[in-house]
């Protein structure tokens, strides 16, 4: 619970921050803090109950304070944070470059998942021209700081309680080729 | 067994947070097409909250932005005055010309009294916070119900129109900027009075749709609102033309405009505390806070 808690406050922080950010850099080239937090999380925290429900709150409060519809992002950071647990499960996402690449690719992905959301609820905006050309620099921006908030998260997660965390065990050999 | 049991409940727990969100979707969308669904309590919660937590965040910066503005970068100060000063001196002649054009027709007083009439009331509000997703347009607004602010108002800045309001609690308001690529507003060109919607385009910034057959558009036109569509009032700045597509065969051409207001900038807005007759047919059955409403004008 304290950890959630802990985790919790770490989200509205890093949404208060990019609220506050997002006024002096341009959008495409602000990275998604929110986003990165939930993805970290799925990368270095152990627990999926409390991961699931940190990304959860954090989408909600995003599309509060985001002109989405109410439950666009929370669906959308439930999805990230379940794919960086499947990432971090069955690839190794240990160093800061294959953490960037992830995040980029993941990034795109749910640039486009947005968009489709968007076009499905609004007809007449969403994948775009223009709308692709402002992803390359925001996977990029990610990307960047993506290393950053892993390791953030990771050390944030061990104070509050979890000794694993940002360490978890992979496994030595393929499963059943065991001895 | 136990393993079992907490991934079923897991496997619930998951559940109940897409189901939620979709159904919060779904809702939310709904409440823009009607006007008729509020926030929910926890929300508005949230909402007042983020503005005390934003104004502290961006604090700093602000100093640190302030400080570079008014102290350091002062290169081009003098040339502007000097600029502006003399288009000052042109503008108090052409106004000066105007008036005496006017008492000279017998009309100015006619329209001191028309004026009263028109007299629109206007909030001020401070900008606390931009949209925390890079995919949308969103302002957040230090004022709320409590100061007379609703869902379905337009917002305004002195350059020309910035937005409307789409969701508010008692202290806040979130407004979606004519940037947001969800936002279309009725326009027509001041000069040709030529028709069309003016679309958002991210930070690609704004495009003026028209119908190409018998449409007079060009570079440098001032695009305005139309108040045809009943949201916004008619005759706020909107955007200069700096681009017209070649329309091919196609039969909507698009235009490029540099928005009116730098919202780069944009610190200090004015809600017009007066909604559009088809906001408030949307919203007339509220009581207090709205669901964001239907974009376009």
């Amino acid at each position: 619970m304290k950890r959630v808690l802990g985790l919790l406050g770490l989200g509205a922080v890093a949404l208060t921050l990019q609220g506050a950010v997002a006024s002096f850099l341009p959008a495409p080239f602000c990275p998604d803090l929110g986003f990165l937090l939930v993805v970290a999380l799925g990368l270095c925290w152990r627990s999926a109950v409390g991961g699931v429900c940190v990304a959860g709150a954090i989408g909600f409060t995003t599309d509060l304070l985001s002109g989405s519809l109410l439950g666009q992002h929370a669906l959308l950071r439930l999805a990230a944070h379940a794919v960086a647990r499947f990432g971090n499960r069955h690839l190794n996402l240990r160093g800061a470059l294959p953490q960037a690449v992830f995040v980029a690719v993941l990034t795109c992905a749910n640039a486009f998942a947005m968009a489709l959301l968007t076009s499905f609820f609004s007809p007449g905006t969403g994948v775009g021209g223009v709308a692709v050309r402002e992803l390359l620099p925001q996977a990029v921006a990610n990307a960047l700081f993506a290393p950053l908030i892993a390791l953030g998260t990771a050390r944030a997660v061990a104070r509050l309680g979890d000794e694993d965390g940002g360490q978890r065990v992979l496994p030595l050999a393929p499963r059943g080729r065991i001895a | 067994m136990g393993e079992f049991r907490s991934r079923i409940a897991f496997s619930m727990l998951i559940a109940a947070l897409v189901a939620a969100a979709t159904i919060s979707m779904v809702v939310d969308r709904r409440g823009r097409l009607t006007g008729g669904s509020l926030l929910p309590g926890w929300s508005r919660v949230v909402l007042d909250a983020a503005v005390p937590l934003q104004k502290m965040v961006a604090l700093p910066f602000d100093v640190a932005r302030d400080a570079w503005t008014r102290y350091v970068a002062l290169v081009d100060v003098a040339d502007q005055n000097q600029a502006l000063r003399s288009q000052l001196a042109e503008l108090r002649e052409d106004n000066l010309q105007l008036r005496e054009a006017l008492v000279a027709s017998g009309r100015l007083e006619r329209i001191a009294e028309m004026r009263a009439d028109f007299d629109v009331p206007m909030r001020p509000a401070e900008l606390v916070g931009v949209d925390v997703s890079p995919w949308f347009r969103s302002v957040l607004l230090d004022r709320g119900q409590t100061d007379g602010v609703l869902s379905g108002m337009p917002v305004i800045s002195e350059d020309g129109l910035v937005g409307l309001v789409t969701a508010t609690s008692s202290r806040a308001a979130k407004s979606m900027t004519v940037l947001d690529r969800q936002s279309a507003v009725d326009a027509t060109v001041q000069r040709s009075r030529s028709r069309g919607i003016v679309r958002g385009r991210g930070s690609e910034g704004i495009g003026f749709e028209f119908v190409a057959r018998g449409a007079d558009v060009v570079v440098g036109d001032l695009v305005i609102t139309s108040g045809l569509g009943g949201v916004y009032p008619k005759g706020l700045r909107i955007g200069r033309v700096t681009a017209v597509s070649d329309p091919g065969s196609k039969l909507v051409q698009t235009a490029s405009l540099e928005p009116a207001v730098d919202f780069g900038r944009l610190e200090q807005v004015f809600v017009i505390l007066r909604r559009g007759p088809t906001m408030e047919l949307l919203y007339r059955a509220e009581d207090g806070d709205a669901a964001p409403a239907q974009p376009g004008s």
